[in-house]
């Protein structure tokens, strides 16, 4: 167990000594650690529970939240994300093809030509300011709501992210990297949560699990009674951890969603997701 | 009439006896007191050490389960300077890995304040 826990964070808290290794092995092994960490942490979950997150750790809470997705309140939130959709269909279309059902499955992905990694939201914008649309805002809203449509239209198909050359080893190696090392006065790092300690609780919340928690975005929480991204989610961790957290679609936090969703390869996408 | 001679008696009473009973208490317990009731309110801080994120601690509520519950310290910890040592994040006192934030070592608290979580923490 201990020997799994330490190659299993080759991802390790004491980064500066570890990224030599990491760099030595391939983002597909670090992949299975990944997966057989939490295997090995709770052998009781199905790999495709990961979509579901904290809930798999607290029946109590579990039992509340199959409750909020009987009858979810982010359905109108994905109707109107259909309607805009409707609204500027032609653009969409254009680059993103006629098919709904494809779009959340092709990212994030990583652009050869750019060498940068692409997000939904991201691609999204990028598609209204080259139609000379006005783009949206970033984590909230509109931007939300369209993004909540494609990922509802995708759900039941696996997050398949692929990584082919070198410059997309190098995003992947990037996110990692902002993933597990230790930043601000607390030497906190996302995965001293959300590898280590997840399924323990600080204070009162439960942790989530790191694996699949790009499955089920953009999320309804019932704290913000709406629709965010994940990199609004992002933000708001980072704020927890009392450090500037990174700008949200920055390079940062789009290498950290390429690393997240390449290590949840194979979870069904289930968006959006209802959370507390 | 009588009754608000009373009251006025009742008050000037209560505040002289309030004034007679300071000095003893200062002197049963000495600083020692108010350093332990600052010491728990550090502690207990969401702001300050915010211990609770990951400890049980005797008195507080909705505690985090990352760290070990917090008590018989003095057992655990026979020289105080050890337990002083282990918050303030002295490397020889931290563990690979450990989610225990260094306090000391990373400024978050200076030494007067987790002195003070020490003496709170060495009587529980
Ligand atoms: C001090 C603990 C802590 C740290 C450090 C932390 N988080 Fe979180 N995070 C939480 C808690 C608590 C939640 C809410 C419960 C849950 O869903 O895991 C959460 C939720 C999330 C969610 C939403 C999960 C879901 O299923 O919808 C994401 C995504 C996330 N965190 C990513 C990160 C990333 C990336 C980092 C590092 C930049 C990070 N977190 C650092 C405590 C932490
Ligand atoms: C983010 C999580 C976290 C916070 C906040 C935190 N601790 Fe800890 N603490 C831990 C963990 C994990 C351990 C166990 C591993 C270790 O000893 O480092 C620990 C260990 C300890 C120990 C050693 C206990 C023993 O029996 O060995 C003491 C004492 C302690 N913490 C005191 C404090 C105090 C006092 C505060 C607040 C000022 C605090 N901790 C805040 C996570 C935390």
């Amino acid at each position: 167990m201990k020997k799994i826990m330490i190659a299993a964070l080759t991802l390790g808290t004491t980064v500066s000594a570890n990224m030599a290794m990491a760099a030595d092995i391939t983002p597909e092994q670090s992949r299975q650690q990944f997966v057989d960490y939490f295997k090995a942490k709770s052998p009781s979950i199905e790999f495709n529970e990961y979509g579901n997150g904290v809930y798999n750790y607290n029946p109590d809470q579990r039992m509340q939240w199959q409750a909020a997705e009987e009858f979810p309140p982010y359905l109108d939130f994905i109707d109107a994300g259909e309607a805009l959709w409707e609204k500027d269909q032609a653009v969409y279309e254009n680059c993103f093809g006629k098919d709904v059902t494809k779009v959340r499955v092709m990212y994030p992905r990583f652009n050869e030509k750019t060498q940068k990694v692409e997000t939904l939201e991201g691609q999204i914008n990028q598609c209204r300011t080259d139609a000379k649309l006005k783009p949206f805002g970033w984590k909230k809203g509109d931007i939300a709501n369209l993004s909540a449509y494609l990922a509802y239209q995708a759900r039941g198909q696996q997050i398949d992210v692929k990584i082919e050359s070198e410059g997309a080893k190098k995003a992947f190696l990037d996110g990692q990297a902002y993933f597990s090392k230790p930043r601000g006065q607390f030497g906190l790092a996302c995965a001293e949560c959300h590898v280590y300690n997840a399924g323990r609780r600080a204070r009162g919340n439960t942790l989530g699990p790191a694996l699949g928690q790009t499955s089920h975005v953009p999320m309804y929480r019932a704290k913000w009674k709406e629709l965010g991204t994940l990199h609004r989610r992002y933000e708001g961790c980072d704020k927890n951890m009392r450090i500037v957290p990174a700008k949200v679609q920055s390079e940062t936090y789009k290498n950290l969603e390429f690393f997240e969703a390449y290590m949840a390869n194979g979870i069904e996408i289930n968006g959006p997701g209802y959370r507390e | 009439m009588l009754k608000k001679q009373m009251k006025h008696l009742l008050t000037v009473l209560a505040i002289t006896t309030a004034m007679v009973s300071v000095p003893t208490v200062s002197n049963a317990a000495g600083k020692n007191a108010s350093d332990i009731e600052q010491g728990k309110e550090l502690a207990f801080s969401r702001s300050k050490g915010n211990c609770l994120a990951c400890h049980a601690i005797p008195g507080g509520n909705l505690p985090g389960n990352i760290g070990p519950a917090l008590i018989a310290m003095k057992l655990r910890f026979p020289e105080k300077s050890d337990l002083f040592d282990k918050i303030w994040g002295k490397p020889d006192k931290s563990m690979p890995y450990s989610m225990m934030p260094q306090f000391g070592h990373n400024g978050v608290l200076t030494d007067a304040e987790i002195n003070k979580i020490v003496d709170f923490l060495y009587q529980l």
